[in-house]
C-alpha cells in the first residue's frame, strides 16, 4: 500500500498537456529536430515527403549553373504559379459562352487585383511551355537522355505533350475574338487526315479527322461543348495528369543517380574550394542502407570518393533562387504587360488572319501547304522521333557534356546554318513563287501532300543527318544535326507564322502593310 | 553558393516590391478611386468605392457611375466638378436601363479609355454627345417620319397658328406672360409623339375658346383648316422627344439613299445594307483618308462626303451635300443600331415595325418617292445624272406620264429593269407592297400633273409592221443613243426583257412619236435638223423591230 503512487490528479495533467501542446504538434511534424547540423538537415530531407525528392547530399557538378539552368526548376516553378494563379481565377470564372466574356471582363476591371493574377497567370503559362522547351534541348544537348535515363526522356515527352495541351486548352476560356478562332484553327489541324481520305475519297466511311475534331469540340463548331470540356481539360484532367507525370519525372531523376555528368566530372571540377559551408560537423550516423535493397546501379556504390556536398542548404538555395526568379519575371512581365483580350467572340465574323496560339504557329505554317503533313504527318514523325533517340543512341562518349559526343560544338553550328537555309530557301521559294498549285492548277492533292515545302524541309534535314551519322559514324552526330536542324525548324516558322502572316495567310513585312477592309 | 544565396534575395525582394507596387496600384491609384477622391458631398468627404448600376432586363453591368458619381442612383448633394453633375431628366430612368443601353461604350471597364470604348477591341465606343440620340436607335423606330419638307412645312404651320403661344416645344415656347401672370397654359408638346394626344383637341380647343372672353385663348387662338390641321398632326407625331435625330431621319428619307441601301428589308441593293450601320466596329474600318480622329461618325461623315476616297472602287456618287446636311446624315446613320435587347423590352414603335409591318416613315407617295425614287430620278422626278453613270430618266416627264399607264409604271417599278440599276421593288425583292407602288405612282402623277391617258385601243399588241424597215431606221436615229443593239448607251436600254414585257404598243409608239421634252429624247413624229419627220408607220416597224427583242414565249 505504501509503495502505491499517490493518484496523479487527471485534471493537472490534462493542463499540462495543453501547455505542451504546441510544442509536441511541432515536434510531431518536424521529428527531427532542428536542422542545425549536417546531420539533423540530412534527416530533415529523409523524413520530408517532399524534400526526399532530393538526394540529401548534392553532387557539387549538378549545381554549376550551366549543367542545367536551372530551366526544369523554372518550368516547375511556372506551372506552380499557374496553379495558385489559376485557382484563384477559377474563383470568377464562369465557364459559359453567355458568361466568360463578361467574367473576364470583370476579372480585368474590378476583382481586386484581378487584372494583374490574370497576366501572371498568362505569362507563366507562356514562359512554362518556352522553359519545357528550352529543358528538352538542355537535356537533348548535355545527351541527358541516356541510359539510365531512357524512360524518363519519354516522360519528358509526355510533359511537353501534356504543357501544350494545358496552354491550348486554356486558350479558348476567355472566348473572345483571339479564342475563338484560334481553337477554331486548332480544331482544323486536328482534322486534318481529311486531306488524304479526302484525296482516296474514303471520307464517308473512314474519317479519323472528322473524328478527332468532334472528339476535341464535341460539336461541328467552337460551342457550348467545346468550352465546357476545354475547361474541363484545363483545370482538371490536365492539371492531374501533368501532377501525375511530374512525381514520376522527379523521382525517376532520384532512382537514376541524380543529374547526369560527365565521366571525368570530378577531375574537371577540382577540390571543392576551402570555404564551401557547412560541412562535415558529425560523422554520419546512417550510412545509406537503403541502397542494399534497391535493385542496380545507386549512386553511391563502385563509385569514386564522392565529390557531394549537402543538398540542404546548397541545392535549395540554388532551387529557391531560380524558383523566385521565375516568379520575379511573371511578376514584372504581368505588371506591365496586360494579357490579351478582344472583342466577344463571333462566329459571323472571322478573324483574318485567325492564328493558333503562337507555339503552333510553325505547324499552321506548314498546315497553309498541306494540312495532314503540317497537322498530323510532321508532328508524329518528330514525336516519334523524339521518342527513339534514347534508343538509337547507345554510345557514351559525350554523356553530360554540352553538345557532347563526335562533332561536338562544331557540328551543331554547321547544322544550325544548314538547318536555317534549308528551311529559308524553301520557305522563300514557297512565298515568293507559290507551290504545286499555283504552277499545275489540276496536280492531285495527294501529290502536294507528300511533296510540300513542309515534307521537303523535313526531307533535307533527314538526307542531312543521314550523311552526318556517315560522316562522323555516330548515331548521336546524326541525331545532334537532326534535333538542331528541326529546332531551328521550328524556330523559324513559328517566327513566319507570328509576324509576316497576314490576312488570307499572305507574306507581309509587317503587320503595318496588312490591307484594311 | 554564395550567388544562389543572392540570387534568391534579390529575386524574393523584387517579387515583394512588385507585389507591394501591384497592392498600392490597385487600392490607391485606380482612376476611379481618384476621381471619387476629389468630390464630396454636403456632409464630407465622398465615400469611396466602386458604384454601378445593374439592370438585369438590359444585362447591363455598368460601372460607369464609378466617375460620373452624381449619375448613380441614390446620390445626391455632390459637388466637385463636372463628374458630380446629375444626369439631365430623360425618359427612362439610368437606375433602371443603366448607361451602355442608351450611349454605348463599355460599362463594365473602370477605366476611362475602356469604358468610353477609345481602345482596341472594342466594337462599340460611345457615341459621341453631340450625337447622343442616336442612341434611341438601339430599340425606337420612330415610325411615321415624313420628309423633310413635310417636317419644316408642319413646324411652320405650328408656329405660323401661335401654338407656342401657350405650348413648349423643343425647349422653346410657352414663355411667361408679363407681370408673371399665365404662360405654359397648355402642356409641353415636346414628346407628344410618343406620349400620344387627345385626338379631338381641336374640338376641345374650339369649345375652350369660345366659353372664355379674354386671355390667349381669344387672342392666339383661331380656326385652323382641315389640311393644315393634317400637316400639323404629321408634324406633332414625330414629336418623340429626339427633334434632332427626327430632322436626321427626314432628311435621309428626302435624299432617297434607300433607292441603293437596304434598311429593315426596304431598299435597293446596289450598296450595302445599312440596318445596323451604327454598330459598325471601328477597328475594321480603314481610316487612311479619313480626316480628324478614327470614329465611326468621323468615318461615316468622311465616306458620304467623297465615298470613292474612303472605299476604292465605291460605286455610290457624290451628291455634293453641304457640312450640315452631312451631319445630320451621320446623326441618323449612328442610329441605325437596332441592339438585340429582348423582345419583351421593345417599345410600341419598334412592335409596330418588327411585327405589324409598319412603315418606319410615313408610308404616303410622297415620302415614299423621296425615301426611295429620287436618289436616283431626281426630287420632282426630272432625272438626274452621276459622274461616270447613264441618265436615270425623268419619270415626272409629262411626255412619258401622257404615254404610259399606271400599270406600266407600276410593273416596272415592281419588276425593275434587270441588268441595269433600277431595282426590283416588289415585296419580296425591295420590300414594297402594291398598294405603296400605286402610291408612288399617284405621286408622281400628282408632281407631274398628267391623268393617266386612255388607251383608243384595248388590246396591248396591236403593231404589225415589217421589222426589217424598223431596223434600218433604228440603225439610222436610234442606234446612236440606245446602242446598236439597244443595250443603252446614253438612254435607256430598249431591249430589256422587263421593258418589253410591260410596256403596250402604244406606249412605245407614244413615246417614240412625242419624245420626250426636256430631256434628249426627241420628237420623232416631227421633223428637226437632224433626222426627217417619221410617219405613223415608220414609227410603228420601229416597235415592230423593238419587238424581235423580246423572249419568244414558247
Amino acid at each position: 500500500m505504501s509503495n502505491e503512487t499517490p493518484p496523479k490528479s487527471a485534471l493537472r495533467e490534462f493542463l499540462g498537456n495543453l501547455v505542451s501542446a504546441p510544442g509536441r504538434i511541432y515536434r510531431a511534424a518536424f521529428r527531427t529536430g532542428t536542422p542545425t547540423t549536417d546531420r539533423t538537415r540530412s534527416n530533415f530531407i529523409f523524413q520530408n515527403v517532399f524534400l526526399h525528392l532530393h538526394a540529401v547530399r548534392t553532387h557539387r557538378w549538378s549545381l554549376r549553373w550551366s549543367t542545367t539552368m536551372g530551366l526544369g526548376i523554372a518550368a516547375l516553378a511556372a506551372f506552380l504559379i499557374t496553379l495558385v494563379t489559376g485557382i484563384l481565377l477559377m474563383c470568377y470564372y464562369k465557364p459559359s459562352p453567355e458568361d466568360a466574356y463578361n467574367s473576364i471582363k470583370d476579372i480585368h476591371f474590378i476583382v481586386p487585383t484581378g487584372r494583374f493574377i490574370r497576366n501572371i497567370h498568362r505569362w507563366a503559362a507562356n514562359i512554362m511551355v518556352i522553359t519545357v522547351i528550352l529543358h528538352m534541348a538542355r537535356v537533348f544537348f548535355t545527351a541527358a537522355y541516356r541510359k539510365p535515363r531512357e524512360f524518363n526522356w519519354l516522360i519528358g515527352m509526355g510533359l511537353l505533350v501534356t504543357t501544350l495541351g494545358l496552354s491550348f486548352t486554356g486558350y479558348l476560356l476567355p472566348w473572345d475574338q483571339l479564342a475563338y478562332w484560334a481553337i477554331t484553327i486548332g480544331a482544323n489541324i486536328a482534322q486534318s487526315p481529311r486531306e488524304v481520305t479526302d484525296a482516296l475519297n474514303i471520307t464517308a466511311s473512314f474519317d479519323p479527322g472528322g473524328m478527332q475534331r468532334q472528339l476535341l469540340l464535341g460539336s461541328d463548331v467552337v460551342g457550348e461543348e467545346a468550352l465546357i470540356r476545354f475547361n474541363l481539360l484545363h483545370v482538371m484532367v490536365l492539371p492531374l495528369l501533368l501532377s501525375a507525370l511530374l512525381a514520376v519525372h522527379f523521382w525517376r531523376i532520384r532512382k537514376d543517380g541524380g543529374l547526369t555528368r560527365p565521366e571525368d566530372a570530378d577531375k574537371l571540377l577540382g577540390p571543392p574550394p576551402a570555404d564551401t559551408y557547412p560541412v562535415f560537423t558529425e560523422a554520419p550516423q546512417k550510412t545509406y542502407h537503403l541502397a542494399a535493397i534497391v535493385r542496380g546501379r545507386t549512386p553511391a556504390v563502385n563509385q569514386a570518393p564522392e565529390n557531394t556536398i549537402p543538398s540542404m542548404p546548397h541545392l535549395f538555395y540554388a532551387e529557391l533562387g531560380v524558383f523566385m526568379l521565375t516568379v520575379l519575371v511573371c511578376v514584372g512581365l504581368a505588371m506591365f504587360l496586360n494579357a490579351p483580350l478582344k472583342e466577344l467572340a463571333n462566329p459571323s465574323v472571322p478573324e483574318n488572319p485567325a492564328k493558333a496560339p503562337w507555339y503552333f504557329l510553325g505547324l499552321q505554317e506548314l498546315v497553309s501547304f498541306s494540312a495532314f503533313m503540317g497537322g498530323t504527318g510532321i508532328p508524329a514523325i518528330v514525336l516519334i522521333g523524339l521518342g527513339l533517340i534514347p534508343f538509337l543512341d547507345r554510345e557514351q562518349r559525350g554523356t553530360g557534356e554540352w553538345f557532347g559526343g563526335p562533332g561536338g560544338w562544331p557540328l551543331v553550328k554547321q547544322a544550325i546554318a544548314v538547318g536555317s537555309a534549308a528551311t529559308l530557301l524553301v520557305e522563300t521559294i514557297a512565298i515568293r513563287f507559290g507551290w504545286l498549285r499555283e504552277w499545275f492548277p489540276h496536280i492531285p492533292q495527294l501529290v502536294i501532300t507528300f511533296v510540300n515545302p513542309g515534307t521537303i524541309i523535313a526531307s533535307i534535314y533527314a538526307v542531312y543527318s543521314i550523311w552526318l551519322v556517315k560522316r562522323y559514324n555516330s548515331a548521336r552526330a546524326g541525331a545532334l544535326g537532326l534535333f538542331t536542324c528541326f529546332l531551328c525548324g521550328f524556330l523559324i516558322l513559328t517566327a513566319i507564322g507570328t509576324y509576316f502572316r497576314g490576312p488570307n495567310w499572305d507574306f507581309y513585312w509587317s503587320p503595318a502593310q496588312w490591307p484594311k477592309h | 553558393m554564395n550567388k544562389n544565396k543572392h540570387l534568391l534575395l534579390w529575386s524574393s525582394l523584387g517579387t515583394l516590391a512588385l507585389l507591394a507596387g501591384a497592392a498600392v496600384q490597385e487600392n490607391i491609384f485606380r482612376e476611379w478611386r481618384q476621381t471619387q477622391k476629389a468630390l464630396a458631398t454636403e456632409s464630407g468627404p465622398l465615400d469611396v468605392h466602386l458604384r454601378q448600376v445593374v439592370a438585369p432586363k438590359m444585362q447591363a453591368a455598368d460601372r460607369c457611375v464609378s466617375c460620373h458619381v452624381g449619375m448613380a442612383a441614390g446620390e445626391q448633394g455632390i459637388s466637385g466638378g463636372p463628374l458630380a453633375a446629375p444626369h439631365k431628366p430623360v425618359g427612362h430612368d439610368p437606375a433602371e436601363f443603366g448607361c451602355t443601353v442608351c450611349h454605348a461604350g463599355q460599362g463594365r471597364a473602370t477605366d476611362k479609355a475602356d469604358a468610353h470604348g477609345d481602345v482596341p477591341f472594342w466594337p462599340d465606343p460611345m457615341i459621341p454627345a453631340r450625337y447622343a440620340y442616336a442612341g434611341c436607335g438601339t430599340c425606337h423606330a420612330y415610325v411615321g417620319i415624313p420628309t423633310e419638307s413635310q417636317l419644316t412645312g408642319g413646324q411652320a404651320i405650328f408656329e405660323r397658328y401661335d401654338c407656342l403661344a401657350c405650348h413648349r416645344l423643343d425647349g422653346r415656347g410657352g414663355t411667361l406672360r408679363p407681370g408673371g401672370a399665365g404662360g405654359m397654359e397648355g402642356p409641353d408638346l415636346s414628346a407628344a409623339g410618343l406620349a400620344g394626344y387627345d385626338r379631338r383637341w381641336y374640338e376641345k380647343h374650339l369649345k375652350k375658346r369660345e366659353e372664355s372672353s379674354d386671355g390667349p385663348w381669344r387672342i392666339s387662338f383661331g380656326k385652323i383648316e382641315e389640311p393644315d390641321r393634317t400637316a400639323l398632326e404629321t408634324f406633332l407625331a414625330t414629336r418623340t422627344g429626339a427633334a434632332k435625330l427626327v430632322e436626321a431621319k427626314a432628311l435621309f428619307h428626302t435624299l432617297g439613299c434607300q433607292g441603293c441601301h437596304k434598311i429593315s428589308g426596304v431598299g435597293g441593293d446596289e450598296g450595302p445594307d445599312m440596318s445596323r450601320v451604327g454598330l459598325k466596329d471601328p477597328g475594321q474600318l480603314n481610316f487612311a483618308h479619313v480626316p480628324g480622329k478614327p470614329t465611326l461618325a468621323n468615318w461615316l461623315s468622311a465616306h458620304t462626303r467623297e465615298p470613292g476616297k474612303i472605299v476604292p472602287d465605291s460605286k455610290m456618287p457624290v451628291f455634293g451635300l453641304n457640312d450640315a446636311e452631312i451631319d445630320l446624315l451621320t446623326y441618323y446613320m449612328l442610329s441605325l443600331r437596332r441592339g438585340d435587347v429582348s423582345e419583351s423590352l421593345w417599345p410600341k414603335d419598334r412592335l409596330r415595325v418588327e411585327r405589324f409591318k409598319e412603315r418606319e416613315f410615313a408610308a404616303d407617295g410622297a415620302t415614299l418617292y423621296a425615301t426611295l425614287c429620287s436618289g436616283c430620278h431626281g426630287p420632282n422626278g426630272e432625272g438626274r445624272r452621276f459622274p461616270e453613270t447613264y441618265p436615270f430618266p425623268a419619270i415626272a416627264n409629262p411626255d412619258f406620264l401622257a404615254a404610259a399607264t399606271d400599270q406600266f409604271i407600276q410593273d416596272t417599278i415592281k419588276m425593275g429593269r434587270p441588268g441595269r440599276r433600277m431595282p426590283a421593288w416588289g415585296e419580296n425583292e425591295g420590300g414594297l407592297r402594291d398598294e405603296e407602288i400605286a402610291r408612288i405612282v399617284g405621286h408622281l402623277r400628282r408632281i407631274g400633273g398628267v391623268p393617266e391617258p386612255k388607251r383608243p385601243i384595248a388590246e396591248r399588241r396591236w403593231v404589225k409592221a415589217d421589222a426589217a424597215a424598223g431596223g434600218k431606221l433604228y440603225a439610222a436615229y436610234c442606234a446612236g443613243c440606245h446602242g446598236a443593239k439597244g443595250e443603252g448607251l446614253e438612254a435607256p436600254a430598249l431591249n430589256n426583257k422587263s421593258l418589253l414585257a410591260a410596256a403596250d404598243d402604244a406606249y412605245l409608239v407614244e413615246t417614240i412619236g412625242r419624245g420626250r421634252r426636256g430631256t434628249t429624247m426627241q420628237s420623232f413624229g416631227e421633223a428637226s435638223t437632224v433626222h426627217p419627220a417619221l410617219s405613223p408607220a415608220e414609227i410603228e416597224s420601229l416597235v415592230a423591230y423593238l419587238r424581235s427583242w423580246e423572249e419568244k414565249k414558247p
